[in-house]
């Protein structure tokens, strides 16, 4: 599929670096023609996104819309989306665009360097899902850090310097550890080319495998970021600006549970199927550990970085679970998070654009000033805590069903998240919605006003559908994920159909848990 | 071995003899030109190095070893002296801007580094013991006097002195390391040392090649050899840095390159160990101690440090396309360097240039387009994509993890992650801190074309790196 002679998936990665371009030639003066710009820009790229749905074929297995060239030595510019990628692709455009157009008032201060790292962040953001080829994958990877490096240093609050070089050491830091596998694998596959490394069925050998396993695990982790990596994100969440941390918490902490989706399952079977229950622990101290300290918070945008924290760890616990019930729900629910934190973070960017404050403290009662707010406000907690009828429910009960036959006792430690979530989510709605306005700052606040609007209209529309109607999500995920299963946890498929049930050899007992759907 | 054949031998010197014939004339011009005669010695010098370098690639001569295997024409000399050459190019237009702003202007300084490249160019081609010592020397001799020729500035003459002084002792012990390779071996030249070599003491060959790599160590100023870099670097003629810093280590590294391979290739199993260690330590020295500087030259003297590290892994993993890493490297080298030091140049106090990070804070407002480049020159020297340092980075971390040196590898990707803290100091001054007005920046233009030219190239190379990396491979010594 090509849109004017140019390969979709090219055109996707590299349309907002035109505009980037585009933008370093206005002159710095003009505002409001950089602003448009920006937000046509990113709005364009959305609709170059949602193109792809044309072509792609939901029930296809592998990979589509391919482009494979050469680059250097055996290192290939290869690109291709599944309905993994694809997902994450939609949600990256259309997160980039609302958080574009969330900052049209927000920022006031160099605003053509703002809008140009934006757009540089989406190049990378959307690089990171195209590639298949190791190499490319590490590039866009690390063409994401800067833009994000400079977002937090030069619009974030009052400690922006520690939290910018926090953010670029920790994730720099597990990147380096990716590029030394990435060579150990290059020296046994002979390329990078992650396709023909999972087709040829050549694995790396065990020891070998199981060190590669951890430095890239590690590298993701810190991306998660999981539990006991995770202290760069409240630094990094509360001291960026509204659209920076829209964009960390809806897109680049996916990167870290798509990497083990695309890369660590497939290409580490054996060493993910070892690790499981070091991972599982992992998940559930985050789950359980984000969550309780989310309740501790007095800063707005704290409590929601500490709950990703939590929520990102229902992720791992249904990537690990390995069955494709959770693994699908685990997907879902990277949407999910997206979708749901990506608007809570845009939901105390409002009041804090209007008060520059984030202090709970200073807030109460708005909802008699702000109905609609309130209103946003309200839909989206709900998401958040996983009520039924929004998407936050859909993904986290797919994850605790598939993780159900595994585990009954993660499953039940994990439940204690969600209770845990709707303390913390409903307590936050409760302090700064309701009671009495009290403070004089809020009395004359003013609701949404339409752009503002516009900017949760998508996600609203996105939660509501996810949650009443997730079939089509769930359908082009089927086939990804069964290839993925079929990989790293290949007892799943043996069992149920080809066997009798008493047919079940002793051996097989362990695994045949896992055929309760 | 007649007169007619030694003759017949110089067209492969066409380069080193038009370069020697740029040098007199510029001294000439320099001698008798008065004033004006100064800048026009640069000049001569700079078409000078132009013309070599139109020479070396588009008119290169058919690789041969000639006088009797003296020295050795080949693509991998061709690859060292393009690096050479481009270094010495960048910093003659860096020093006019330089000697501008001085209010000073010193001929002699250009036809000096000419007789510096002219030694590194036959130090690249070297392969016998004596033309190796000879051109040795004679660049380093000249880089002492070219560290030391800024005689307003005391600093400069310190440096000059501890540049000399250090650099005889480990000419030195690299003589008395020669002199027990040659003792060992009967022979000078570098294929025919290592089979009688072998028959001879083990443990003299051996202590011989510690001893020669020494002074080779001291030349890349790889630690714990690496003492003088800082104070040389701080105290040297900013321009003259950028050429010591980048074409001493490309002829060293070139050297280093053909010993391993000819002369102690069958020692592998035991400096593989010695420069892994060597590398090791030098990696961390550099970058650890450039972590608490505020000096900028300072601070790139031990970021130059490290980098020395970096592409000694290249040596200790010569097995596995090694050599075509540290060409490539130092390639890309030549440019991040050049552009570091370049950025010094641009901006100026009222006494001398900014040479403290905090000189170059909220530059992003002034200067847009070059705090741009310096972004890219900052990944690149970091070693993140997508820029010519990335790919060096990738193709050294490569051979390493290629001969099986994990440990290695893992140290040099986890000083990516150190020296970003300290690269990134000056990009958080040229972003985040608030403006500092009594500063001038370039108006001469001569430090942008050289920024442009490092930062287009480290970005081109960095997107576009088959073709260098073909050129590297087709170079590097197998």
């Amino acid at each position: 599929m090509t849109i004017l002679g140019v390969p979709i998936l090219s055109l996707i990665t590299f349309f907002p670096l035109l505009g980037m371009l585009l933008i370093l030639c206005l002159p710095a003066a003009r505002i409001g023609a950089i602003k448009w710009t920006a937000n046509i820009v990113t709005a364009i790229e959305f609709l170059l996104t949602l193109a792809l749905l044309g072509g792609f074929q939901a029930t296809a297995s592998g990979m589509q819309f391919m482009e494979q060239r050469n680059w250097f030595l055996n290192i290939q510019y290869l690109m291709g989306i599944d309905g993994i990628s694809l997902l994450l692709i939609l949600l990256t455009s259309l997160l980039t665009f609302i958080a574009t157009l969330s900052s049209w008032s927000a920022i006031k201060d160099r605003l053509k360097e703002y809008y140009a790292f934006l757009l540089l962040l989406e190049v990378g953001m959307v690089g990171v899902f195209v590639s298949l080829d190791l190499v490319l994958f590490y590039v866009f990877w690390e063409v994401m850090l800067v833009p994000m490096y400079f977002l937090i240093g030069i619009w974030g609050g009052e400690r922006k310097l520690y939290a910018a070089i926090k953010f670029f050491l920790y994730t720099l830091f597990g990147s380096v550890l990716m590029l030394v596998d990435i060579l150990v694998l290059y020296h046994h596959y002979g390329h990078t080319n992650l396709l023909t490394m999972i087709s040829s069925g050549s694995r790396l050998a065990g020891t070998v495998q199981l060190w590669v396993f951890a430095a890239f695990f590690v590298g993701f982790a810190i991306k998660v970021p999981m539990f006991p990596f995770h202290t760069w994100l409240p630094d990094a969440h509360v001291e960026a600006p509204t659209a920076g941390s829209v964009l960390l918490a809806g897109v680049l902490l996916k990167m870290g549970t798509y990497g083990f989706v695309r890369f660590s399952l497939p290409l580490f079977p054996e060493a993910s199927y070892a690790f499981m229950p070091v991972i599982m622990v992992l998940a559930l101290i985050a789950i359980v550990y984000g969550a309780l300290v989310s309740l501790m918070q007095k800063d707005m945008k704290k409590l929601i970085a500490y709950s990703s924290v939590s929520h990102m760890g229902f992720v791992v616990l249904g990537i690990f679970a390995m069955t494709p019930l959770a693994l699908k729900g685990a997907i879902l629910q990277m949407v999910n998070h997206g979708i749901s934190t990506g608007a809570l973070f845009l939901i105390v960017g409002i009041v804090y654009e209007r008060r520059h404050t984030r202090l709970i403290a200073e807030y109460g009662g708005l909802s008699a000033r702000m109905p609609v707010y309130a209103a946003v406000f309200l839909i989206m907690t709900l998401s958040s805590i996983g009520l039924p009828g929004l998407n936050g429910f859909i993904g986290e009960f797919m994850i605790l069903m598939g993780t159900f036959p595994v585990s009954w006792l993660w499953t039940a430690i994990a439940s204690t998240g969600i209770i845990l979530g709707a303390a913390y989510m409903l307590w936050l709605y409760q302090r700064v919605m309701f009671g009495k306005l009290d403070n004089p700052a809020n009395q004359s606040l003013a609701d949404l006003n339409l752009r503002e609007l516009c900017t949760f209209l998508p996600l609203i529309v996105m939660a509501v559908w996810i949650g009443l109607y997730p079939k089509p999500f769930l359908t082009i995920l089927d086939k990804p994920v069964e290839n993925i299963v079929r990989l790293v946890h290949p007892e799943y498929y043996n069992i149920p159909l080809q066997k009798p049930p008493t047919a079940v050899a002793p051996s097989h007992g362990a695994a045949a848990g896992h055929e309760v759907k | 071995m007649d007169l007619a054949r030694y003759a017949a031998d110089l067209k492969y010197l066409l380069p080193e003899m038009t370069l020697l014939a740029v040098a007199v004339i510029a001294m000439f011009v320099h001698l008798f030109g008065g004033r004006p005669g100064r800048r026009a010695a640069g000049l001569v010098v700079l078409a000078g190095l132009v013309g070599t370098l139109w020479l070396l690639l588009f008119a290169p001569t058919a690789p041969g070893a000639i006088y009797s295997g003296a020295l050795t024409v080949d693509a991998f000399a061709l690859f060292v002296k393009i690096v050479i050459l481009v270094s010495a190019l960048l910093s003659v237009i860096l020093s006019f801007r330089f000697f501008d702003a001085e209010g000073y202007e010193s001929g002699e300084v250009y036809y000096l580094l000419l007789f510096a490249v002219i030694g590194m160019l036959f130090t690249a081609s070297a392969t016998d013991l004596l033309s190796f010592y000879v051109s040795f020397e004679l660049f380093a001799i000249c880089s002492y006097i070219l560290a030391g020729i800024f005689k307003k500035e005391i600093r400069s003459a310190e440096a000059g002195l501890k540049y000399f002084v250090l650099g005889a002792l480990s000419s030195a012990i690299m003589v008395l390391g020669m002199a027990l390779v040659y003792g060992v071996s009967g022979a000078t030249e570098f294929s025919k040392i290592a089979a009688p070599a072998l028959q001879g003491d083990p443990r003299l060959f051996t202590l011989g090649m510690v001893l020669f790599f020494i002074g080779l160590f001291f030349k890349v100023a790889a630690a714990p050899f690496h003492m003088w870099t800082p104070d040389v670097y701080e105290g040297a003629p900013t321009p003259l840095v950028a050429f010591l810093s980048t074409a001493p280590k490309a002829a060293a590294f070139a050297v280093f390159i053909r010993l391993l391979v000819t002369v102690f290739g069958a020692l592998e199993y035991k400096w593989t160990v010695l420069l892994s260690v060597v590398s090791i330590v030098t990696m961390f020295w550099g970058n650890l101690a450039a972590l608490g500087q505020h000096n900028l030259k300072r601070m790139l003297a031990y970021s130059s440090i490290a980098h020395a590290g970096y592409m000694l892994i290249g040596l200790a993993a010569l097995g596995s396309r090694g050599a075509m890493a540290v060409l490539f490297y130092l390639f890309a080298y030549l440019f991040m360097n050049t552009a570091a030091f370049g950025l010094i140049l641009f901006v100026q106090k009222k006494s001398g240039f900014g040479e403290e990070v905090d000189d170059l804070n909220g530059l992003a407002r002034k200067a847009p387009l070059v705090s741009a480049g310096i972004v890219v020159l900052l990944l690149s020297l970091t070693g993140i994509p997508p820029t010519a340092g990335f790919i060096g980075k990738y193709y050294l971390l490569s051979a390493a993890v290629g001969q099986k040196l994990y440990l290695l590898a893992v140290a040099g990707a986890l000083n990516s992650v150190i020296s970003l803290f300290y690269y990134f100091r000056i990009g958080r001054a040229i972003f985040m801190e608030s403006d500092r007005p009594e500063r001038v920046l370039d108006v001469s233009g001569y430090v942008r074309a050289v920024l442009f030219v490092c930062i287009a190239a480290l970005l081109y190379f960095g997107l576009f790196p088959s073709g260098l990396s073909f050129f590297a491979t087709l170079a590097a010594p197998r």
